[in-house]
């Protein structure tokens, strides 16, 4: 073949993928939703003069263009295998893989971010729990970049300057190090958090700074579905689904559990197994983010409360608790605001348990 | 823990770019469906038709200022050719000129003036922030060395408005040059040919472009964002930021030239080159005929020469160097230390032709110490260039001999050496004809052919894949020259 035709031969095959690739976008059916990563997907802008004046329709257009690129996913596929591939880049989208867990590199400390979180404990301390003799607990749950960044050189934040940050800001809480007990097992391998099926320790820890007997017998149920968490998504790259498992007894099964959202109440389960096949699969524990759930157990072994502040980790963990606490309250200050609480909550000396993950404090902004 | 400003690239918004998904895959495949249909006669209107469309999408309210520059440099252009009075000549360049040095004072410098005549004079008061619209530095230079060209007799005035609309408005050059002069592409703007080799070639160029716009630039521009939020300050840090930041404004630059000029000779163009190896230079005058060649020519054609060039006494001549420098600075952006940046390089080329010079005509000598030198003063302007202000620049620059670092080497400097080892080794690889020879050379070790088409065509097509793989999988997509 002569040259000439040969370069012909290249334009035409060049232009055919790039008309090939809008003529799919057109007539391609457009998702609402990534379950990859967990968002919503860009709507078609709004066609006006005024938008275009500004600027803001190109924009939206490109984003439009880009959340619903056909075979999306198989391009960020491709990036990410250029990416650790050939640059030897090591981490993807902010997540490097070690020792089959995907991981965040959380870094550095945000100083004003936790400054932000302390200020946030300490007014709902001053407000709510002082004056009613509350005896507190405060305890972070380390992430999986605590396991494994130094091995590996990975970056990750100085966790003794975060825990002792906090142990010294917080003075009117009892700390409780739960990296005494946490290993990298404990936690899944595609997302942020732990696995329940290995939280008793956890549970008998924190029961026996709170004095609070967790002990119990559980019965550990199975998911058949395999489980993707969230870093599956953002990875890119494909990964293996994992098992999901949960605890639970006659004792979990009777307790009843409801969520307050506004004036409204709602009934609820430990355990919703059919959320699991949702947007988000941890979701089957307590029904995944909540601002305020009531959990009541007429078969307490006492009379005691709990009122635990909390992020998505203990929705997992407060399970265990239940068996002797007669009733735990649930708050999370990410979707209700903290100075409001007790227009939903009565505080009255209950046990009091702040139950926090290293991300989230470091991310505090989001607490309200 | 040390943090800095973010990065002004930083600010820039998303907007059509070659190096986007909607000009990519949506503008570029429909305009040049149309075009190689379109008849010959129609081709002009409709480069002006998608390029006011390619601009409005991006800056759809100073599009009629675009226009209103077109119309006035068209009608400037007329008038000069008809007039043959020498002072009404004068007087018509010196109005035309005035007039655009007017409208890029207001949209590019009104906000710089203010804020220092305030702080000189201690006044109060707030002026409405003047918007900077998009390529106004690029295609109001254009404008004024059409008609000046004119006015020298250089070129003859254009009487259809569309063929003045289209040198002006052409979406590859329009907001990011290369500066192309009218008479360079009169011919070609009447009449010009187009060729599938042409289409070829300039398809290539167009990949080679957007791949190292996308995988390079945007990768070193990510490396540099990491120094500005860094928790360490060590001294390796401030050197990998000095050496990204050097490596991406010319990856950035240059490859919006190549797609440029690329998508340019798809449509049967011929721009000039505006990149020559510029790090290969063996002194900075060199440097300053190999970096953003359009800009110095045309500073030398439209500025220097008038003002005496080389051929006046020795004072005038450092006079004429640092007028020239001083608008080159200024020129690139509405700051002081783009001012000091373009008098840093005026020291350098007066220093130069007085010190290295024999007789003023011949450079330094070739040894490795020169490329040194270059790379590193060269380094050290750029340093200066993205810096927010002086003091920053200045922390920055004594920072690479750790004057305020806690540390030689740290933890998280190491990562991100690591992190962007292999782009800096591509990037280095680029930055000279070296790692092209290297291909070629491999090329011809494995086929025994000098140039293998479907290698090429597997190339292209693989690169536009990866390329558009990256633009999907993220948005840091920014481009340095958009402030100019």
């Amino acid at each position: 073949m002569k040259e000439r035709k040969k370069q012909g031969l290249a334009v035409i095959l060049i232009f055919i993928l790039l008309f090939s690739i809008p003529l799919l976008f057109l007539f391609t059916k457009k998702e609402e939703y990534s379950t990859s990563e967990r968002r919503v997907l860009k709507e078609l802008p709004k066609l006006s003069f005024t938008t275009i004046k500004k600027g803001e329709f190109g924009r939206d257009m490109e984003e439009y263009f880009l959340d619903h690129f056909p075979f999306r996913e198989g391009f960020r596929t491709l990036k990410a295998a250029v990416s650790t591939g050939i640059f030897g880049t090591k981490t993807e989208n902010g997540l490097y893989e070690k020792e089959g867990y995907l991981v965040k590199m959380e870094y550095p400390i945000h100083q004003e971010m936790i400054e932000y979180a302390v200020n946030k404990f300490e007014n709902i301390y001053e407000s709510f729990l002082k004056e009613k003799g509350s005896q507190c607990y405060f305890a972070i749950i380390p992430d999986k970049n605590y396991f494994l960044a130094d091995k590996y050189n990975m970056l990750s934040i100085d966790y003794e300057e975060f825990y002792r940050f906090f142990q010294e800001e917080i003075s009117w809480a009892e700390h409780i190090d739960l990296r005494e007990v946490l290993t990298l097992e404990d936690y899944y391998k595609t997302d942020t958090h732990w696995r329940q099926e290995r939280l008793e320790k956890v549970a008998f820890l924190l029961g026996e700074k709170m004095g609070a007997d967790t002990k119990a017998v559980y019965k550990k149920k199975k998911i058949e579905m395999p489980f993707y968490g969230v870093y599956a998504g953002q990875w890119s790259l494909p990964v293996e689904g994992e098992t999901m498992y949960y605890l639970t007894n006659s004792v979990i099964e009777d307790c009843k559990v409801t969520s307050i959202e506004g004036k409204k109440n709602r009934e609820q389960k430990i355990y919703h197994e059919e959320k699991f096949t949702g947007k988000d699969p941890y979701d089957l524990f307590l029904s995944g983010p909540q601002a305020i759930q009531i959990i009541e157990n007429s078969r307490a072994t006492s009379k005691k409360e709990l009122i635990v502040f909390r992020d998505s980790f203990a929705s997992s963990l407060i399970p265990l608790f239940v068996k002797d606490y007669a009733k735990i309250t649930l708050l999370d200050i990410r979707y209700v605001q903290s100075n409001i609480l007790d227009h939903y909550v009565e505080f009255k000396g209950q046990d009091i348990l702040f139950l926090y993950s290293s991300f989230i404090l470091n991310q505090a902004k989001a607490l309200r | 823990m040390k943090r800095s400003l973010p990065r002004k690239a930083s600010f820039l918004e998303v907007k059509m770019v070659f190096s986007g998904i909607p000009f990519l895959y949506f503008f570029m495949p429909i305009f040049f469906l149309l075009y190689y249909l379109c008849p010959k006669s129609g081709k002009n209107s409709l480069i002006v038709l998608f390029s006011f469309l390619f601009y409005g999408w991006q800056e759809g309210r100073f599009l009629l200022l675009m226009m209103g520059i077109i119309v006035i440099g068209y009608s400037f252009g007329i008038f000069l050719e008809k007039s043959q009075n020498i002072f009404l000549r004068k007087v018509l360049i010196t109005a035309a000129v005035t007039l655009y040095l007017f409208i890029l004072g207001y949209f590019k410098y009104s906000n710089f003036f203010w804020e220092n005549l305030k702080n000189i004079f201690s006044l109060e008061g707030k002026i409405a922030a003047v918007v900077l619209p998009v390529g106004i530095s690029f295609y109001i230079f254009q404008m004024m060395s059409y008609n000046i060209d004119v006015y020298r007799k250089n070129c003859r005035a254009q009487k259809n408005i569309i063929t003045v609309a289209a040198y002006i408005s052409m979406f590859p050059q329009l907001i990011a040059g290369p500066i192309v002069r009218y008479k360079d592409i009169e011919q070609q703007l009447i009449s010009r040919k187009h060729s599938i080799n042409q289409t070829y070639v300039g398809m290539r160029r167009f990949i080679m472009g957007i791949s190292k716009k996308i995988l390079l630039a945007n990768q070193l521009g990510e490396c540099c964002s990491m120094f500005s939020q860094r928790g360490e300050s060590s001294v390796l840090f401030y050197w990998i930021y000095a050496v990204a930041f050097m490596l991406q404004i010319y990856y950035d630059f240059s490859a919006y030239s190549d797609m440029a000029i690329g998508l340019a000779k798809m449509m049967g163009f011929e721009l000039m080159e505006n990149f020559n190896y510029p790090y290969t230079s063996k002194s900075i005058t060199e440097f300053w005929r190999r970096w953003h060649i359009s800009l110095g020519t045309w500073f030398r054609d439209y500025l220097y020469i008038p003002l005496g060039g080389n051929r006046v006494s020795f004072i005038k001549w450092i006079r004429n160097i640092f007028v020239v420098w001083f608008c080159t600075g200024f020129w690139h952006g509405a700051s002081w230390n783009f001012i000091f940046w373009g008098l840093y390089f005026a020291l350098f080329l007066i220093m130069e032709k007085v010190l290295f010079s024999k007789n003023g005509k011949k450079e330094r000598k070739k040894d490795m110490l020169s490329h040194v030198y270059v790379l590193f003063f060269v380094m050290i302007s750029f340093i200066l260039f993205d810096a927010q202000n002086l003091k920053a620049a200045a922390d920055n620059i004594v920072g690479l001999v750790g004057i305020g670092c806690d540390l030689i080497v740290g933890k998280e400097s190491l990562f991100y050496l690591r992190q962007y080892g292999m782009v800096f080794i591509f990037s280095l690889l680029g930055i000279s004809s070296f790692g092209k020879n290297i291909v070629k050379k491999g090329i011809f070790l494995l086929t025994g052919k000098k140039q293998v088409i479907e290698l090429e065509m597997a190339g292209m097509i693989g690169l536009l894949l990866i390329s558009s793989a990256y633009l999907v999988d993220g948005s840091f997509n920014p481009f340095l020259y958009f402030r100019f």
